[in-house]
């Protein structure tokens, strides 16, 4: 009961605050009428103030296209407003998805810890609930009070679905209630997975709510459905359901699972740096590890989601995608990199610390140095500026515009071939600290036909998926000139299968170490050093196969860690323990490492923010409808530089207050 | 609470590197640009729209400047689209690059994709004296421009499509009229006229300022007011001169030849011009800082400022 009074008076308070905003925004509107009134009665009579009000009355109404906010300008206020909503909806979003995935594997191993980090994640979840709730709301009011030309545009075109969305909204605030607060009801038997059910109810709705509001988005990017000269609204579902809009749900379900990870394994760190106690240091340090595990989980395929939204963003718009990557924004990508690279370094780092406290780890340690090398090698090239501005003397003295070596580092064919296997060793990484405390494993065959059956389908569904896309690179209609160089890529896909092919008997036949070494190499050889040069090849004699190149490279990147994530499953299961995990025995040093990964991908988030909204330069809807307000121009990097870091300060700021209030209600069981 | 405070101071540092970045990423790529720089149907004029609003870059490289190669390399186009226009039974290679803005997929060149977009359309949207610059600055990769060639397909060039954008206002009430009055008034240190020309009035310091609201835009003045060095106009960079007494000087250059260099110094708010002799300089380098000052932010009440600005934006 004390939990639903805190709830109560949070929202109350939220409530209260909004409305003081409103008002003061009222005052101000309502005084500019003042003012004219008051003048009116300072000028005299009766009689006068009835002509004044007659003249008053036929002042013509003139509907308002811009304001601004107490002479702020607009854009600056709903940047702010927006990214910060953006914020904690993602991770009001991304957190019910893994909650509901570790109740469950509590429920099914009858292991409490999860269920008791389920429901305290819960916990933050509902706190941060109204606060999301309550940004949304002033999201709505600046956009209307400050757009009203653009929104009434976008609600001519979306309002049935605007209802649709409050819909959602009531569905998403019942289950999370119903959800949250039937945890001791429903805490046994049948209860529990209706329990179960409930969280996953949430999550329809939740997502249902983001894919609504990603179409408002993408349709300003990638306007479908509509006359592009007139505006006239041909087709609804087509605006709806535009070019952008799926690539984007995609990229930003995978990128708000990461985030919320993220945040959770910050919010570990600080509680963990905190605790007074061995059992709440060793309870905060599995709440880190899992937030870390989810983060890096969902950031491993994120750079491949990034690549689809890019090249549909091509694909909608050559120009966009042009200012994107070759004009005005193509600087971004570099801070983009910087920032990935940061979160790449910390998430390893945090988990080579992890290892200091699982016994027989340091079988392993004399590997981690190498693979940091390859780390920071992939991070400088990824990070390295194609067309670095050089002065006159320096071109001179190069004798050409591009410095002889960091030009080839520069190109896409380059950065793709490091962030391929950065993702490969951070993948290998993650496998060093699975086996840390794994000793002698199970023959294979000890695992049943359950596994053979698995394994077989793991490899059957990515062999499938490859053939797929070999097919359809095959159908491609090209000139005759282009299609020989087409032909490396299909022989590139063959090997690949019959390395999976080979992985998976060798795998049946207890080889799998031996199996995962085998499509490492394969993977690395080909997605990294051959593609690599090849990348080369294509630029200077058939460009447009590059496009087919990057997915290919990424196919095989995909299937080798997904075949290998399976193959590691059943080759430590079961498997002899060396030694236990001592929880809480992790340095303190390491919780850095999670506060990083959190401020990175905050700041990262804010970053692609300003990046997907500022593709649209000068328009709100790209295209058709001009934005002509004083704002409309890009804002340098330093800008933005500002401005993020306001938004992350203020976001991060926010997130402590919320969780600080969270935990004022009584004091978590623990259960580790 | 120290573990949080440390928290804390930890988080702002990751937050002052990235800001650190951003700066110094905007410095490295040459910053906000400002979009100044020449106007009217030139190639000085074209090259500014084929690297900046034109983004033609993006697809197009020249030479080694520009790394795309989603188009065609342009270095010697204009010798290429002669014998182009040959080969389509054209007139000559300038209706060859009209015909290929006009209409892309006209010519699309063996080895590209139909990729390219019409310019005067949404969302790039050139103008047609835009294109006319950048065909006049096209004629010049492998050729000499003719501008007046140029000028006779006009009307085969479409106008922009979209409308017009409306113009730009400050954000609070200003006086031009206050405006005119701090670009005049001698009384204060902040004097416009004091280096710039308006009209025939002031002094030929800095650039002639006559007009100045026909050919730049809104940023671009608060910019170059703002900050000064951003963009320096060609011929108004400052120069730094020692002589070999050891004697430094800062000034505008005059005028340069084998037998004297003259500059203009300031000399407490009073431009005086120096002549050097060549065997009296032991060092002479192009500044990166405008000579004009760049405290206009602390001399100015934000009125005052815009002021100025929409003055100058009424210069047509």
């Amino acid at each position: 009961m004390n939990s639903k009074k805190l709830n109560f008076k949070i929202v109350f308070t939220i409530f209260l605050a909004l409305f003081l905003v409103a008002l003061t925004v009222n005052t101000g509107m309502a005084e500019e009428g003042a003012e004219e009134t008051v003048a009116v009665e300072a000028s005299g009579d009766a009689g006068e103030v009835a002509e004044a009000e007659e003249e008053v009355a036929s002042v013509p109404y003139e509907e308002a296209e811009y304001r601004n906010f107490f002479g702020i300008d607009g854009r600056l206020i709903v940047w702010i407003i927006s990214q910060l909503h953006l914020l904690f909806a993602a991770f009001v979003l991304a957190v019910p998805l893994f909650v509901v995935i570790i109740e469950a594997i509590g429920a099914k191993s009858n292991q409490i810890k999860f269920d008791n980090l389920a429901r305290e994640l819960t916990k933050l979840l509902s706190t941060a609930f109204a606060t999301t709730a309550a940004l949304g709301g002033l999201l709505a009011f600046a956009l209307y009070g400050l757009y009203p030309g653009f929104m009434r545009y976008m609600t001519d075109v979306f309002h049935p679905y605007m209802f649709v969305y409050a819909l959602c909204f009531f569905g998403e605030v019942f289950f999370l209630y119903a959800y949250y607060y039937s945890w001791d009801l429903l805490r046994t038997g049948t209860g529990k997975w209706v329990h179960v059910f409930l969280g996953v109810m949430l999550n329809v709705f939740g997502t249902t709510l983001m894919m609504l509001a990603n179409s408002w988005a993408t349709f300003m990017m990638a306007p479908a459905g509509i006359d592009m000269k007139t505006g006239a609204i041909l087709d609804r579902g087509a605006a709806f359901h535009n070019f952008l809009w799926m690539p984007v749900n995609i990229h930003r379900i995978i990128a708000n699972v990461a985030f919320g990870g993220f945040v959770v394994g910050a919010y570990a760190a600080v509680k963990f740096m905190g605790s007074k106690t061995e059992e709440d240091k060793a309870h905060y340090d599995w709440m880190g590890y899992i937030g870390n595990f989810i983060g890096l989980a969902a950031f491993i395929p994120l750079p491949f989601a990034g690549y689809y939204l890019g090249r549909e963003i091509y694909s909608a718009s050559p120009v966009m995608g042009n200012i994107m990557m070759g004009g005005a924004f193509s600087w971004t990508f570099i801070i983009q990199a910087i920032l990935i690279g940061m979160m790449f370094v910390g998430g390893n780092y945090y988990l080579w610390n992890g290892m200091a406290r699982i016994k027989g780890a340091e079988r392993y340690t004399p590997y981690i140095k190498y693979i940091n090398i390859v780390i920071f090698f992939c991070f400088a090239v990824w990070l390295t500026p194609h067309n670095l501005p050089l002065s006159g003397e320096e071109r001179a003295l190069i004798g050409e515009q591009y410095h002889p070596f960091s030009k080839f580092f520069g190109v896409m064919a380059a950065k793709n071939a490091v962030v391929n296997l950065l993702i490969l060793s951070t993948f290998f990484s993650f496998l060093l600290y699975r086996r840390a405390n794994k000793g002698q494993t199970m023959p294979f065959k000890s695992h049943g036909n359950g596994a053979k059956i698995t394994m077989v389908f793991t490899v059957g569904i990515t062999i499938a998926y490859l053939a797929w896309y070999a097919m359809g690179l095959k159908g491609q209609d090209l000139s005759e000139v282009v299609k020989p160089y087409m032909s490396p890529l299909l022989t590139c896909i063959t090997i690949q299968i019959i390395a999976l092919i080979c992985a998976l008997f060798l795998t049946l036949a207890n080889k799998g170490k031996l199996a995962q070494t085998l499509l490492f190499v394969v993977a690395a050889s080909i997605s990294v050093v051959y593609f690599w040069y090849y990348g080369f090849v294509l630029m200077e004699k058939a460009n447009m196969v590059l496009r087919f190149l990057s997915v290919t490279q990424v196919s095989i990147v995909i299937s080798t860690l997904i075949v290998n994530t399976v193959i590691d499953v059943f080759l430590f299961k079961n498997a002899k323990e060396v030694g236990g995990i001592q929880w809480g025995k992790i340095p303190n040093r390491a919780q850095y490492a999670l506060l990083l990964l959190c401020v990175a991908i905050v700041t990262l988030m804010g970053l692609m923010g300003f990046i997907r909204s500022g593709l649209r330069m000068n328009w709100h809807v790209y295209g058709f409808m001009q934005d002509k307000s004083a704002g409309a121009f890009t804002p340098s990097i330093a800008y933005m530089g500002w401005v993020v870091s306001l938004i992350v300060f203020l976001f991060l700021a926010i997130v402590a207050i919320v969780f600080w209030l969270g935990s004022l209600y009584g004091r978590k069981e623990k259960h580790v | 609470m120290k573990s949080f405070l440390k928290s804390a101071v930890f988080t702002l540092c990751i937050l002052g590197f990235f800001v650190f970045v951003c700066m110094y990423v905007t410095g490295l790529s040459g910053g906000g640009g400002g979009g100044g720089g020449a106007t009217g149907i030139n190639p000085e004029a074209g090259e500014k729209i084929y690297w900046g609003d034109g983004q033609c870059h993006t697809c197009h490289s020249i030479g080694t400047s520009g790394s795309a190669t989603r188009g065609p390399n342009q270095e010697g186009l204009a010798a290429r689209a002669e014998e182009r226009a040959k080969e389509a039974g054209l007139s000559s290679g300038l209706e060859y690059l009209v015909e290929s803005i006009v209409n892309p997929s006209a010519f699309v060149v063996e080895g590209y994709d139909n990729i390219m977009p019409k310019v005067y359309d949404a969302p790039i949207m050139l103008d047609r004296e835009q294109i006319q610059a950048v065909l006049t600055y096209l004629q010049t990769l492998g050729g000499e421009s003719n501008i007046e060639a140029v000028a006779k397909f006009a009307e085969k060039i479409p106008e922009a499509s979209g409308e017009a954008v409306a113009p730009w206002l400050p954000p609070i009430d200003v006086d031009i009229k206050e405006g005119e009055l701090v670009f005049f008034d001698e009384s204060r240190g902040v004097t416009c006229s004091k280096c710039h020309v308006l009209n025939g009035k002031g002094s030929k310091v800095g650039p002639d300022l006559t007009g100045i609201g026909a050919v730049q835009t809104p940023e671009y003045l608060i910019e170059s007011v703002l900050k000064p060095s951003e963009i320096i106009v060609k011929g108004f960079e400052t120069m730094y001169l020692m002589t070999t007494e050891g004697m430094a000087y800062n000034g505008l250059l005059v005028s340069q030849d084998e037998d004297e260099i003259v500059l203009m110094v300031d000399e407490d708010g009073v431009m005086e011009e120096y002549v050097f002799y060549p065997d009296e300089i032991a060092q002479m380098q192009k500044q990166e800082v405008s000579i004009m000052p760049g405290n206009f932010r602390d001399m100015l009440t934000t009125k005052e400022f815009y002021g100025v600005i929409m003055f100058l934006l009424s210069q047509k």
